[in-house]
């Protein structure tokens, strides 16, 4: 059986562990979580006779520190996400969302393509002025597309002097777009999302302690 | 197909399943009394035997505190440590009420679904 410090000594490891490894969660937050976590250790642990047992089977079913971490920063980055205007912001949340699950990837394509297409537009009005003859709204058989084809005498160039001004609002409409949908999906995303399902599966044991008179 | 390939799917279904009801259970749970971190789990555990890792409940208790529908309070006990008590907000109490009416409807309506396949046991 081990000793009492060295179960101490397992249980602060892991809670400094844990404050290390969240990223994104304010400071208010984090003390507030590893509060709660280090109550939850001492409350499944303290009935037991089997102290040592009971905190390494806690521990366990906690995960690891940078498991549960992971869980607080992705649910903290989300929550700020879904209410910042910020493309990067929202970009960076949906990249750490895709490694989640489907509808996170599904975001992450969505933040790619609007994102990508406003960037392209915008990056093609600040070329305008410089390339002229090379840069438009270009249509024909070779397709669609906004720098000049292979055969421009087969192409036909549609929006002249209202380029600037046309492609400069495609792109402002294109960010705000993405950004509203991406914002959209992520205040209807599933709770417990940044749960892996295989968490659900089999039972498994929990020790609770008996009641405990409370004074409020 | 083999059996053991129909069985992992159902497990992997059944665990989807549960995830899916997670946040309508822990509102429940919350229903008639407050409750902190572990008697929540016992309560999943107990009434539903819907069993829950620590490391699950905890950032969705978070994330529920922070949609406004849990609100929390540390409390001293007599003997031991302060545990944080959750319990649900009037919004909380209304997406209870919402979610409970809606897994009824749909539930009753699949029972007679699978009334024949449960009556062919």
């Amino acid at each position: 059986m081990t000793s009492a410090p060295g179960v101490d000594a397992r249980i602060e490891t892991y809670l400094n562990r844990l404050e290390s490894a969240m990223r994104g969660v304010s400071v208010e937050s984090k003390e507030d979580i590893l509060r709660e976590i280090r109550a939850h250790i001492m409350d499944s642990a303290e009935h037991s006779s089997d102290r040592a047992g009971a905190v390494d089977r806690v521990l366990r079913l906690l995960g690891t520190p940078e498991e549960l971490a992971s869980r607080y920063s992705a649910e903290c980055q989300l929550e700020r996400a879904s209410r910042s205007f910020s493309p990067w912001v929202i970009l960076r949340t949906c990249w750490q969302w895709a490694k989640l699950g489907i509808k996170g990837t599904l975001a992450f394509l969505v933040a790619l393509f609007g994102y990508g297409m406003a960037l392209g537009f915008t990056v093609a009005v600040f070329l305008k002025p410089f390339m002229p003859s090379k840069i438009g709204w270009w249509s024909g058989p070779e397709g669609v597309g906004i720098i000049v084809p292979d055969h421009p005498e087969l192409m036909h160039e549609w929006l002249g002097n209202y380029f600037v001004p046309v492609i400069a609002a495609a792109a402002f409409l294109a960010a705000i777009a993405t950004t509203h949908i991406l914002r959209w999906m992520m205040r209807k995303r599933a709770p417990g999302l940044t749960v892996p399902v295989a968490e659900f599966g089999p039972a498994v044991e929990i020790q609770t302690p008996p009641a405990v008179k409370v004074r409020s | 197909m083999t059996n053991n390939a129909n069985g992992d799917r159902g497990q992997h279904w059944e665990a989807q399943l549960r995830k899916g009801c997670l946040e309508m259970a822990i509102l429940a749970s919350l229903w008639q009394s407050r409750l902190y971190g572990l008697e929540i789990l016992r309560a999943l555990s107990e009434k539903s035997q819907l069993e829950v890792a620590e490391g699950t409940l905890y950032p969705i208790l978070s994330r529920l505190k922070t949609e406004g529908l849990l609100d929390s309070e540390w409390v001293e006990a007599e003997a031991g440590h302060p545990r944080k008590y959750y319990w649900l907000t009037a919004s909380g109490r209304r997406r209870a009420r919402e979610m409970a009416g809606a897994w009824h409807e749909f539930a009753g309506r699949l029972s007679v679904l699978v009334q024949p396949i449960m009556g062919g046991r």
